[in-house]
């Protein structure tokens, strides 16, 4: 079977617009979460992972005059027209039936709540946002857009949607449905979430502190990334990051909104991304954590861990640096991970003190950078419902 | 691709329980809308039942027919989930002005919540996917179901599609402009040749695997495309056709996803015209309405098809198939830009070499 | 309002919250536990909870620990409401 290389990389996020201004902030220790500037909630005063752009400017961007576009689909199409840029894809190479178009998003055009209030109980005319509320809204506006040719697909398992987009694209590509899978997530902040994982109790007051004991809760985030993904035999002569070596999928099956206590659903997810990939477990060189921090998973997560690699190989997580960003968390995590194979550095975990109590797992506090480039690198996404994907970049 | 070896489906006609179905006497759309006949959910605990929205009743419910059978994993299409527990979440945001709010409501509506659900009632621990791309979230479960058969070829999964009408989403498309004014009468849907549908919803459920033994169905091929171009869809459909062309050579029934909106007629015509006139045309939408996922419903009206039920006359556009069918043609597009063919033949006829 | 009308009227506005389908209100007993055996309640509709003495008594609860010791059976519910309705 051809290998599955990663050629290309986009990404917006509350650390800045682009691979190289979010690789900076990560090696700096930068955070990108604060006050907000644009979101209109009660909440605004929460920690918040914002986007430092407005709606408008992202528009601007767009040099076309496109109805009803959301915040969500705005913040994709940055991410996916870095990535094809960066993947030097042709009009032509997108067009192809060969090109696959997998997106993942939770909120779709609900970050527009006021809009869609209206829209759904009023009786008069509706807003220009009428088609735009759904998930498969921002995957349909990028398949016009950019004129893709293949399947396309949108992908919503809660806050591991973009790490199943990932992991679907990669199997299209292995079954020959696809030669290329342009891959990825977004989501935009929302009062519609912020007043759900507010309701649910687990929005921390403080800047999150993902596997530290006196964690209080996540810290929302919003953002986009995407991946172009393309068989070996396509990527003659091209820069390549890295090689979609595993990915795994398992379902909890415990609980809605928590994971079970000793975390069978990410334990299987990890085994199996392993087990895809061929590796031993100590073959990891660093983990890409969930680390939402919030009490559940943080445990849980470190439980799997424990679980499957006895030693736990370095880990962190990113989400201290640019919130929980859900439906684009995946895919976001994703394109630090292959950084870390690319580049040979580890990012370390923002705002950790002290392990949590009978568990003592210490993340990576300090950006490390390392002599050699490492060979294989988990990412962990779990989501509501019990959802748990684990990804593993390996160098090429 | 895959064999389909047991089905369920909760629609707005007499479809559930399997064995007693019948599709001779329809129930009519009221004010324009085909509410699923919902059963009484004898096998969901109560305690679960209480917090499920409609969606989740109707895609829980019909999969708890088959979950008996432990499948491998399960994959659903579902192109809005649970859209009434979205907006009573958000009703609350605006009511108590983002106070202190019900969180089921929130759980509830995330979209891969039907999907959790099955897998938390059935202990399933293997893989579990929603796919919510609104016209094609079904057709891309099915892409899911035959690569993950592919993967592991002693495998079966459950695969299925539901979506709900809400009084939100219905009011969203109605603003938007998809469904007609005039009160619609069974297949005089088809007659009326102005703009809209009638609204639909349902959950159909299919156990698939690879193995033709004791099957109901095999599905032979799949095609998803988007465009608006009516040109395309016909080339498509006569590549589609020639790729296939053994089992096309036996078609002997089209099941069109026609649904009485002249703005996308063009689409079925040009296709029935590939076909050539001696292709029965069998339509469906005067029973399920027109919804995301409506597909699910065509692919478990082949199902019955293939099992020796043939189709009442009130399906037909003009003659009923003279002799049995062993070969089914599926076409739809939803509103015009995501269209999909779908092969289903009759298993015991077409032994799977791979 | 009399302590066990108020028992009574909290029974009912606990089935109607939380969709009880299959439980009678008069059927709950007062020392029966809310969570695990008893009534079979999850973590969910302890929020669920803390949201209707929000509601229906304008008691705010912020502090999840704090709700532990009050959602416990329907006495412990009644004394804290008794204690610090403000509606």
């Amino acid at each position: 079977m051809s290998r599955i290389f990663v050629t290309g990389m986009g990404i917006v996020s509350a650390l800045g617009e682009g691979k190289e201004l979010n690789r900076i902030a990560l090696m700096q220790g930068n955070t990108g979460i604060g006050k907000t500037s644009y979101l209109q909630t009660r909440y605004a005063d929460l920690p918040l992972g914002e986007v430092k752009l407005s709606t408008e400017e992202i528009l601007c961007r767009l040099n076309r005059k496109e109805p009803g576009m959301t915040r969500t689909a705005l913040l994709a199409f940055l991410a996916l027209n870095e990535s094809i840029r960066d993947s030097s894809l042709s009009e032509q190479g997108l067009g192809s039936e060969q090109t696959a178009l997998i997106g993942a998003n939770t909120v779709g055009g609900i970050c527009l709540t006021d809009e869609l209030y209206r829209d759904s109980n009023s009786s008069e005319k509706g807003s220009p946002y009428l088609f735009s509320y759904d998930c498969g809204s921002v995957s349909l506006f990028l398949q016009s857009y950019f004129k893709i040719g293949g399947i396309v697909s949108s992908i919503n398992t809660a806050c591991s949607s973009s790490a199943n987009a990932i992991m679907y694209g990669a199997r299209l590509i292995s079954s020959g449905l696809a030669g290329r899978a342009i891959v990825g997530g977004c989501d935009s902040l929302a009062k519609f979430t912020i007043n759900g994982f507010n309701a649910l109790h687990i929005l921390s007051d403080e800047p999150c502190r993902p596997f530290d004991q006196q964690r209080k809760g996540l810290n929302l985030g919003e953002g986009a990334a995407f991946l172009v993904l393309e068989k070996e035999e396509l990527c003659r002569g091209k820069k390549i990051y890295a090689r979609v070596s595993g990915y795994g999928n398992s379902n909890d099956a415990f609980h809605a909104s928590s994971l079970s206590e000793n975390g069978e659903g990410p334990f299987l997810a990890m085994k199996q991304a392993l087990f895809k990939a061929g590796l031993e477990p100590g073959e990891i060189n660093f983990i890409n954590a969930h680390g939402t921090g919030t009490e559940n998973n943080d445990e849980v997560e470190s439980r799997a861990m424990i679980r499957l690699f006895g030693t736990v190989p370095p880990f962190a997580s990113t989400k201290a640096s640019t919130g929980h960003t859900l439906g684009a968390a995946g895919a976001i995590e994703a394109v630090f991970s292959i950084q870390n194979i690319y580049h040979g550095e580890f990012y370390p975990g923002l705002r950790f003190g002290e392990p949590i109590s009978g568990i003592g797992l210490i993340p990576l506090t300090e950006y490390l950078k390392l002599e050699t480039n490492p060979n294989h690198i988990m990412s962990n996404s779990f989501g509501f419902g019990g959802n748990c994907t684990s990804l593993i970049f390996s160098k090429v | 691709m895959f064999y389909i070896h047991d089905n369920a489906c909760i629609s707005p006609q007499r479809t559930f329980p399997e064995a007693e179905s019948d599709l001779e006497q329809i129930s009519e759309a009221s004010e324009g809308k085909l509410f699923a006949r919902e059963p009484a959910y004898d096998k969901i605990p109560l305690g679960v039942l209480r917090r499920m929205g409609k969606a989740a009743r109707m895609g829980v419910g019909a999969a708890m027919e088959l979950v008996t059978q432990k499948p491998d994993g399960i994959v659903i299409g579902t192109s809005e989930g649970g859209l009434e527990d979205c907006i009573k979440f958000l009703n609350q945001i605006i009511e108590y002005k983002e106070g202190v709010l019900t969180p089921t409501n929130f759980v509830q509506s995330t979209t891969n919540a039907i999907a959790a659900q099955i897998g938390l009632l059935s202990a399933n621990k293997g893989y579990n996917c929603t796919h919510a791309h609104r016209g094609l979230s079904f057709e891309n479960a099915m892409l899911d179901a035959y690569m993950l058969l592919e993967e592991g070829k002693k495998k079966k999964y459950l695969l299925g599609a539901v979506d709900e009408i809400s009084a939100y989403n219905y009011n969203i498309e109605r603003l938007g402009g998809s469904y007609k004014s005039d009160p619609v009468k069974g297949p005089e849907l088809y007659e009326m040749h102005t703009a809209g549908t009638i609204a639909g919803e349902g959950a159909a459920m299919f156990l698939v695997n690879k193995s033709a033994d004791s099957a109901i169905a095999h599905v032979q091929d799949i095609k998803t495309l988007h465009t608006r171009d009516v040109a395309r869809v016909a080339t498509e459909l006569r590549a589609f056709l020639t790729k296939n062309e053994k089992q096309m050579a036996r078609t002997s029934l089209l099941i069109s996803g026609e649904n009485g909106d002249e703005r996308v007629q063009k689409y079925y015509s040009a296709c029935e015209e590939v076909l050539g006139p001696n292709i029965p045309v069998a339509r469906y939408k005067h029973i399920s309405g027109e919804y995301g996922t409506a597909n699910s419903f065509a692919l478990w009206l082949a199902t019955r098809i293939l099992q020796g039920h043939p189709l009442p006359a009130h399906f037909y556009k003009h003659a009923a198939p003279v002799s049995p069918v062993s070969s089914i043609l599926i076409y739809n597009n939803y509103k015009g830009l995501q269209h999909s063919f779908i092969l289903v033949t009759d298993p015991q006829e077409t032994p799977y070499l791979a | 309002m009399e302590r066990e009308e108020l028992k009574s009227q909290l029974k009912k506005q606990i089935v109607e919250f939380l969709n009880l389908m299959q439980v009678k209100p008069e059927d709950i007993k007062d020392d029966e536990p809310l969570f695990g055996e008893g009534l079979g309640l999850d973590s969910i509709d302890s929020i669920e909870l803390i949201v209707l003495l929000n509601r229906e008594y304008g008691i705010d609860i912020k502090d999840p620990k704090e709700g532990r010791k009050v959602l416990v059976d329907v006495n412990t519910m009644v004394d804290y409401i008794e204690a610090h309705r403000t509606k």
